[in-house]
């Protein structure tokens, strides 16, 4: 049995192939999300090379912003239930789980059965979000994927208000014009996305394991601040990306179980 | 004789540890402190203790972090910050804290206080003028309840008697920072005005009695000074709170002195005394009805722009500086009103933004430098 | 104003019939010399309407203009005067409103804006009345109010309840202030206040208020005839028109069609299998996206079947005797301390036997917000009930996120999923 799960998020597209439940056949990340080619793309790219096909898929759940964009899904699911299913499937022991994409923070507690306990989002404000992180990487001149080895050459960490994103890009530009160094702004950055994203966590209770996953968990700086202000260790999702598409592909395969026994 | 700068600087290092003052007071005493959250507490009644009532102004450049989740992000700036060290444990050794709950969300932080020490919630009556008497009845009754509760947390009894020396030594008090004020605003240049903030911001953390005799020699020493050229503005400020000391160093960059201020952490304390009363709790309320001009105080005449521009003719001032904490809408309130009048009386006027967390002034730099090149 | 026959016409045709006389009575009030006052939304109208004066309720009218789409252009009059985008919308849509009519009233010209306006077209008020039961923000609106009109203000001080039950010198200083309040009346009148009409008032408002609770408790069958959001439009009558025989009328005939429906087996949404889950909302509407809000939680099967803002118009109490009024004014949920917030919560979900909860974090109402996540966590405690917060506005529709939104309404779905399975 073949199962899809496709997550279109506001800046990418992920997609999760699994054959019976378990085996990962093939996975896609294109960086583009909703409302975009991603959606097509990262569909036509997870079943190139493949002898099957998206016709041949015996259920698909979508998840994601775009969720309701993707035509050949069978039923759509939220993506806090699938990221909670994604990592209790990769980490029995999860019980903390930090998402941090695009355009949401997450933090979701799990109940050690994979339910989830409860969870909480950002506001509508993008401070502490992968967009954020988009602003300030254009604001310093420095490409998103070198954040994090930036961040440790820092000396000492700026302070970076984590208000708003628009609050904390002028005083980012004015910390610049004091002549404070980038290294030390980076850090500053990515201790106000842990503040932020922290503050999330703190509702939820903060319950070891901890895991995070979304697309700032590729950023490596930005995992140290989080793991400063909790003084906790973190596990980083192996493809942080695609725990949310893995989670979908996953439920993808139980609905379809349930659907046939019955 | 003291000089000015050595009395300032002890001001300076009391405004500055007020954890080693209560510590000071604790050593010398053998009694501990009672937190006084903003705003207008009828602090005399924990003077009566022999308890040392200690402000709680929040914090500047405090990261706010774990405040975040029990906090959203528009509550005002100084309850982040007292939100962030009722977590981390700072306010842990008081014996107790004072709530008033004069706006929205000072009600809601009454009723989540994550301190350990016992909290005392008291409510001021808002119908201060049309329904005086029962106003000020209702308002006797409630600071009772602050009394008795006093009583019971601290194991103390409160004789009238002990209230009615309090009145007397916040009033000399009172007195003697409207002094000061004045003393400052007539040789402007003289006193820095991080030094101004620093003396009025000691009392919140001193006996009163004690902040009083240091600020009669602090006074003398400012009367006997020379006068210093000054060819800046005068301006006043108005709000809830001007701090930190690097926005106060930015007003004096750009050639601005301070010569009164209308601020809720300020002068709004010690602008009036509070009246005789045989019932010293009927005095501390009657002293609630009769204080005008802060957001916080309902009146449907709006005294605060004829205060202001009164002040601004009495100290011959060039402009009022609006200092806007953040997210704080009874103040944001009364902006759009004051806006009118001050264009009716032709009065100069720049808002900027109080942020406690922020470490950056850039904005308000540009803001103030703009002002002083247009005034 | 088209005719209705009374007797005959459904609950909704009553309700947008009665909704509309408000206004033009207030309109004839003002042509007939006799006097209009603005005033909020649970301060007591007992008193004016016992001296004849005409009501127009700003908050329900900036609730109007909200769901209308017509509340930006008014916030943005109100942001050129200088009201921060940080304050209350209610009052920057209204203030917005006020402005405009007070230039009408001193060019004689009627701008623009406010001819094209969706919002309801209403008079300027003689005086003003407020009360803090539900936000000290209404004082400081109501301020304003009188300050730009120049004014008489009528103010109802409910004080905070620290301590409950309701402390004797609340409730008489409450009461104190009604004696005031009718002292006020009575100067700006220059009429003797008339206390048999008052007595036969305060008996009218008990009347509607008992019909409004009934409408309430529909939704606490299972499964539920009653569209809980259905108390959001029906809630223009309880705050207008509490102390006028119109709201009785209405919400009677409403209970009707409810049993009737009931009796049916129809519910909400259907047939009874329509019903997948019951929730508890907790806030005031997003007026900007009311559909928007509705569909999002019917698209799951979600009724709205339990909601504490419909409740705080539960102002029972014994006509004739002031103190019980005043403890009826100043018990509303919100005015109390957080244990006895929480408790009557837990009650309204308890009671509407939801299965999870929605907290709308309201930008413009710091009051109910800021103990939300406290309130749920105490009844999620009590029921293992899931809840979501989401951000939103009454009246500003800049804060709102409808994507935003849908996700945690449908995650909220699959945790009552899970949670009931």
């Amino acid at each position: 049995m073949y199962t899809l799960g496709i997550d279109i998020g506001s800046s990418s597209s992920k997609a999760v192939l699994l054959k019976d439940g378990k085996e990962r056949v093939s996975q896609a990340v294109i960086q583009v999300g909703t409302g975009t080619s991603g959606p097509a793309r990262v569909i036509e790219e997870t079943f190139g090379g493949l002898d099957i096909t998206i016709e041949d898929m015996d259920y698909i759940v979508a998840t994601g912003y775009g969720r309701f964009s993707v035509e050949e899904a069978d039923k759509q699911i939220s993506e806090i239930s699938c990221h909670a299913k994604g990592i209790y499937y990769l980490y029995p022991t999860a019980h903390t789980i930090i998402d941090i994409g695009g355009q949401d923070a997450k933090a979701i507690r799990l109940d050690g059965k994979g339910n989830i306990g409860q969870f909480v989002m950002n506001d509508k404000c993008a401070a502490g979000t992968g967009r954020f992180l988009d602003v300030m990487s254009r604001v310093l001149e420095i490409p998103l994927s070198e954040l994090g080895d930036v961040h440790f050459k820092a000396t000492q960490w700026a302070f970076v208000s984590s208000t708003c994103t628009v609050f904390a890009e002028s005083e980012v530009i004015s910390l610049l014009s004091q002549g404070v160094s980038k290294e030390n702004i980076v850090a500053g950055v990515h201790q106000s996305v842990a503040s932020k994203a922290c503050s999330l966590v703190y509702r939820v209770g903060v319950t070891d394991d901890i895991v995070m996953c979304g697309g700032v968990a590729q950023n490596k700086g930005a995992v140290d601040a989080i793991e400063k202000e909790l003084s906790k260790k973190i596990i980083v999702a192996e493809d942080p990306q695609l725990t949310g598409a893995l989670g979908a592909a996953l439920f993808a395969y139980e609905l379809c179980n349930r659907s046939k026994r019955s | 004789m003291s000089t000015i700068n050595e009395l300032i600087s002890r001001f300076k290092e009391i405004a500055d540890n007020p954890k080693k003052a209560m510590d000071d007071y604790r050593a010398e005493t053998g009694k501990g402190a009672v937190g006084i959250m903003p705003v207008y507490c009828p602090e005399e009644i924990v003077h009566a203790t022999g308890y040392l009532p200690i402000g709680m102004w929040g914090a500047q450049g405090k990261n706010i972090s774990k405040a975040r989740a029990l906090l959203p992000p528009f509550a005002c700036s100084i309850m982040q910050s007292s939100m962030e060290l009722q977590l981390s444990g700072v306010y842990d050794e008081l014996s107790a804290v004072i709530f008033s709950v004069p706006c929205d969300t000072l009600k809601c932080m009454s009723q989540k206080w994550k301190g350990k020490a016992p909290k005392i919630v008291f409510t001021h009556p808002q119908n201060r003028k049309a329904a005086q008497s029962a106003a000020n009845v209702f308002c006797r009754e409630e600071y009772l309840h602050v009394k008795e509760e006093l009583e019971d947390i601290l194991g103390v009894q409160i004789t009238n008697k002990d209230i009615n020396n309090s009145i007397a030594v916040y009033n000399e008090n009172r007195q003697a920072l409207r002094e000061f004020s004045d003393l400052v605003a007539e040789n402007p240049g003289l006193i820095r005005l991080r030094d101004r903030h620093a003396v009025i911001k000691a009392r919140w953390f001193m006996e009163k009695s004690r902040h009083t005799a240091l600020l009669k020699e602090l006074n003398d020493a400012i009367r006997s000074a020379e006068k210093v050229p000054f060819n800046g503005k005068r301006v006043i400020v108005s709000g809830i709170t001007l701090e930190p000391y690097e926005v106060l160093d930015i007003f004096e960059e750009f050639g601005f002195a301070i010569v009164a201020d209308d601020l809720a952490h300020e002068t709004r304390n010690f602008r009036q005394d509070v009246p005789q009363d045989e019932d010293p709790l009927m005095a501390l309320a009657r002293a609630w009805n009769l204080f005008d001009g802060c957001s916080l105080a309902t009146d449907a005449d709006k005294p605060k722009g004829r205060i202001l521009i009164d002040a601004v003719n009495k100290y011959k001032a060039d402009a009022v500086i609006i200092c806007m904490m953040k997210f704080c809408d009874p103040e944001e309130f009364d902006y759009p009103i004051l806006l009118q009048e001050f264009a009716e009386a032709g009065v100069k006027n720049l808002q900027i933004e109080i942020d406690q967390e922020t470490t950056s002034f850039e904005q308000i730099r540009t803001r103030i430098q703009t002002f002083s090149e247009v005034i | 104003m088209d005719s209705i026959n009374i007797n005959e016409a459904s609950a909704k045709e009553l309700l947008g019939y009665f909704q509309a006389k408000l206004d033009e009575e207030a309109w004839e009030a003002k042509k007939e010399g006799r006097l209009v006052c603005w005033s909020a939304s649970v301060a007591p109208p007992e008193f004016c309407v016992a001296m004849d004066i005409a009501m127009v309720y700003p908050e329900t009218h900036a609730a109007g203009a909200g769901a209308r789409k017509a509340s930006m252009e008014l916030l943005e009059v109100a942001d050129q005067k200088g009201y921060n985008i940080d304050t209350c919308s209610y009052a920057r849509t209204n203030l917005g409103y006020m402005e405009l009519l007070k230039q009408e009233a001193m060019s004689g010209e009627r701008s623009e804006v406010l001819k094209n306006s969706k919002a309801a077209y209403v008079p300027l008020p003689d005086l003003v009345i407020t009360c803090n039961n539900i936000c000290n923000t209404l004082l400081k609106w109501y301020e304003n109010l009188a300050k730009e009109l120049n004014i008489p203000c009528i103010i109802i001080d409910v004080p905070f309840n620290h301590t409950m039950p309701v402390k004797r010198h609340n409730k008489e200083y409450i009461a104190d202030q009604f004696r005031v309040a009718i002292a006020q009346l009575e100067e700006i009148t220059g009429r003797a206040f008339d206390y048999d009409k008052f007595f036969k008032v305060q008996e009218q408002t008990q009347r509607t208020i008992y019909w409004w609770n009934k409408i309430a408790s529909f939704a606490q069958r299972k499964p539920s005839p009653l569209n809980g959001f259905d108390l959001f439009n029906y809630m223009a009558l309880i705050v207008c028109a509490r102390s006028r025989e119109y709201g009785e009328i209405t919400f009677r005939r409403f209970c009707e069609e409810l049993e009737a429906k009931d009796q049916a087996g129809k519910y909400a949404f259907g047939d009874a299998s329509t019903e997948k889950h019951r929730i508890a909302w907790e806030g005031i509407a997003v007026w900007t996206f009311l559909g928007a809000t509705f569909k999002g939680l019917k698209a799951q099967g979600s009724v709205m079947t339990g909601s504490c803002y419909p409740a705080m118009w539960s102002l029972v109490y014994t006509p004739g005797d002031l103190e019980s009024m005043a403890e009826a004014y100043t018990r509303v949920y919100i005015n109390t301390c957080g244990s006895n917030r929480y408790e009557e919560f837990y009650k309204v979900v308890r009671d509407s036997k939801s299965d999870g909860m929605v907290m709308h974090l309201n930008r413009s109402c710091k009051n109910m917000g800021l103990l939300n996540n406290e309130g749920a966590e105490y009844v999620n405690n009590k029921m293992g009930i899931p809840f979501v917060s989401f951000d939103g506005d009454q009246t500003d529709p800049r804060v709102f996120s409808d994507a935003q939104y849908l996700n945690r309404i449908q995650a909220l779905s699959e945790m009552m999923d899970a949670h009931n399975s």
